[in-house]
């Protein structure tokens, strides 16, 4: 394995055959007095059917950009470019981007789904959670009847008492209920790609293992394929088939789970798996990485980790390193892969990664 | 107990409250209703000057207090006559008329053209507000937001004026159907035909105007911010990308939640009507409750100052306490009393 090598295919980029959807060259701009803010900044992405991928970043890397480009969402003034390509199970690739404001309404909701951060605050408080329901399988032309039986029968897949839920307003519901209510809602049209945005912020620890727990199964019953956004590394490693992990807007490290944890090739990866609390390990080894993610005004030019990282030389001040191959699944944009591995000892115990295997 | 029964007991309190203000008021006067009352019976009929029997029934008949009373028998007396629906008889403005009758006749116009404003008002405020909000910074916004501020600090009494002097007594075009005095048109009957409706409409519609003109501002700018609030949350967002027609977002997203802030506002605004009433009606001769209000002022007409004070009072006592009632169906959050419920 050189670390020299480029990719030459979509199996060798991201070890992926079956994709999805396909993001290439994404990219999110704001225009603001100070400057071009640029929060995504050419994002490659690869979902395969039938998996769960996992998002990481800190604070402000891009993840929820990135949740909002998937579904053509970015928020105005922010202009997104790049190319989104969804592959329904049958039928021809959608160009996400090219689609009408009627073809995009259908694909939203109807094939991606999305549950957002904030579940608290996702419904309107003036509407009962049956309101919600109704009117979102009435806007797709969906028949009320049928949907609702579904509606009911995946809320009782969450272990909710489906009829008092139906008939609670928002306010009415506790923080977990509202965001398994929130679940069903966007499952309810029966997606065929879910992207979650921080589901399970705001909640408390017991809440959020429940939840993923449910996800999981939910997945397994409706066939899904699940994008999951965190900024939790431990909690989204304990779900999904493949990592990837956002740095300054970029995705700087993309592979399976397992390998990432265990043999992460970008210094970032290395020192958030160390910076990253853990009961089991002693305060003392625990080390914060130093300095502060940069503006996206104003990204250090190269590799945007340089000013930060331990292994960082002229090369990486002069160019933007593309991604090197570390195995066929795994790739990391860094120029000194293997000397990070060398440079950053993982401090995290082998033995609680063992344990998440299956 | 019942959250309903306590609320009623509430706004019962605050009618015997006011009742019972009104009736130390009028006896703070510096002028005794009494010896106005006296005068004026024994000039109709000086007989009674000698026959003081006769004069006390006949005092007590208009002011429902026996005059020789002591000032808790009084009271009493008082309480006693308002509860039974009787307001006493005027001596100054209508000789001789039941209050009672009097406030019948004119409370309905007063509703009618209350009505007329604060529904207009806020209907006009309301979908005004909810567009600026959409156009943000658009120039529509910034010429009406403009508009309604200047439109909001002319006092309603001088919009009035202004509106009497151009339109009420103007030729111009169609602006001759609007007059600028009284109810009715001459020789119009009440009932249900077209020129009694048409011209109940037509006169009330300088009054409210003034209202109107004068009061939307503020309600449209609380609206306009509500709404720009409101455009911002979450659940507006998710509904937008759940592929809602945008008609749905606006009126039962957007509309429904920014106007809730404004719903106590409007029950508060009726209060300020009934208030602007008195001076409004006399400008525009409509006999009204507040023009028999401040007609009773000037002619130290005691009962029927006090009726009309305790009906406007109550009037608006009765519209907070509907306005309370049925909160509760406009905002689920804010369940009537100990209706809610949480799990």
């Amino acid at each position: 394995m050189s670390l020299n090598d480029t990719f030459t295919s979509e199996t060798e980029l991201h070890g992926v055959s079956d994709p999805i959807i396909e993001i290439r060259d994404a990219e999110v701009v704001f225009e603001m007095d100070r400057g071009v803010s640029r929060v995504l900044d050419n994002v490659n992405l690869t979902v395969e059917r039938g998996e769960i991928l996992g998002i990481v970043g800190e604070s402000g890397s891009g993840k929820s950009m990135l949740a909002s480009a998937i579904l053509d969402a970015v928020v105005d003034p922010g202009i997104l470019s790049g190319s989104i390509t969804y592959y329904p199970e049958n039928g021809d690739p959608i160009d996400v981007l090219s689609l009408s404001d009627e073809e995009l309404r259908k694909l939203r909701w109807e094939s991606i789904s999305m549950v957002f951060q904030g579940a608290m605050t996702s419904f309107n408080p003036t509407m009962s959670i049956r309101g919600h329901f109704e009117e979102t399988l009435d806007a797709h032309d969906f028949d009320i009847e049928e949907g609702m039986e579904r509606g009911h029968q995946i809320l009782s897949d969450l272990y909710l008492e489906s009829e008092r839920v139906m008939d609670s307003y928002p306010h009415e519901l506790s923080g977990g209920m509202r965001q398994r209510a929130l679940i069903a809602l966007s499952v309810l049209l029966e997606p065929d790609v879910l992207v979650m945005d921080e589901p399970t912020a705001a909640l408390d620890l017991l809440m959020q293992r429940s939840i993923l727990a449910l996800l999981e199964s939910l997945k397994e019953k409706y066939d899904l394929t699940m994008v999951f956004i965190t900024h939790d590394l431990p909690l989204v490693a304990e779900l999904s088939d493949r990592l990837a992990v956002m740095y300054a807007f970029e995705l700087i490290e993309q592979g399976p789970t397992n390998e990432i944890l265990q043999n992460a090739g970008h210094p970032y990866t290395r020192s958030l798996l160390n910076a990253t609390p853990n009961l089991d390990a002693p305060l003392s080894e625990m080390r914060p990485i130093e300095g502060s993610a940069p503006d996206p005004v104003n990204v250090p030019k190269g590799c945007s980790y340089h000013p930060r990282c331990s292994v960082a030389n002229n090369r990486c001040v002069e160019a933007d390193p593309e991604y090197q191959q570390i195995t066929e699944e795994h790739v990391a944009a860094c120029f000194h892969c293997d000397d990070a591995v060398e440079a950053i000892p993982l401090t995290h115990d082998q033995a609680v990664v063992q344990e998440d295997e299956p | 107990m019942n959250w309903h029964l306590k609320r009623a007991g509430q706004a019962l309190f605050t009618l015997w409250a006011v009742v019972t203000l009104s009736f130390v008021m009028v006896r703070m006067l510096p002028w005794s209703a009494e010896d106005i009352v006296v005068a004026e019976l024994i000039q109709q009929n000086p007989n009674l000057a000698q026959n003081r029997d006769m004069l006390r029934r006949q005092v007590q008949d208009m002011l429902m207090i026996d005059p020789d009373a002591s000032i808790t028998e009084a009271y009493v007396q008082y309480m006693m006559s308002v509860m039974q629906g009787d307001l006493g008889t005027t001596y100054g403005v209508r000789s001789g008329e039941e209050v009672s009758a009097i406030i019948a006749g004119a409370l309905p116009w007063t509703i009618w053209v209350m009505s007329l404003a604060t529904f207009g008002m806020f209907a006009l405020a309301l979908a005004l507000g909810a567009i600026m909000a959409y156009r943000e910074q658009s120039a529509f916004d910034y010429s009406n937001s403009a508009v309604a501020i200047v439109a909001a600090s002319i006092p309603y009494y001088v919009a009035a004026v202004v509106f009497i002097k151009y339109i009420g007594f103007s030729d111009f075009l169609f602006l001759e159907m609007i007059p600028a005095r009284n109810r009715l048109p001459d020789g119009v009957a009440v009932g249900l035909t077209f020129e009694f409706v048409s011209g109940a409409f037509r006169h009330a519609l300088l009054p409210a105007l003034s209202f109107i003109v004068t009061g939307y501002g503020l309600t449209a700018l609380a609206m306009r911010g509500n709404s720009i609030q409101t455009l911002g949350e979450d659940y507006v967002r998710v509904a937008r990308l759940r592929g809602l027609p945008d008609r749905r977002i606006a009126l039962r997203y957007v509309g429904r939640n920014a106007v809730l802030p404004l719903y106590t506002w409007l029950i508060i605004s009726i209060g300020t009507m009934f208030g602007g009433a008195v001076i409004l009606e006399q400008l525009f001769n409509y006999h009204g409750v507040g023009y028999w209000m401040l007609e009773a002022i000037e002619a130290n007409d005691m009962p029927l100052m006090m009726g009309t004070f305790i009906v406007l009072t109550a009037a608006m006592v009765v519209a907070i306490w509907f306005g309370d009632l049925t909160y509760g169906k406009l905002d689920p959050r804010i369940k009537s009393g100990d209706e809610g419920e949480a799990y």
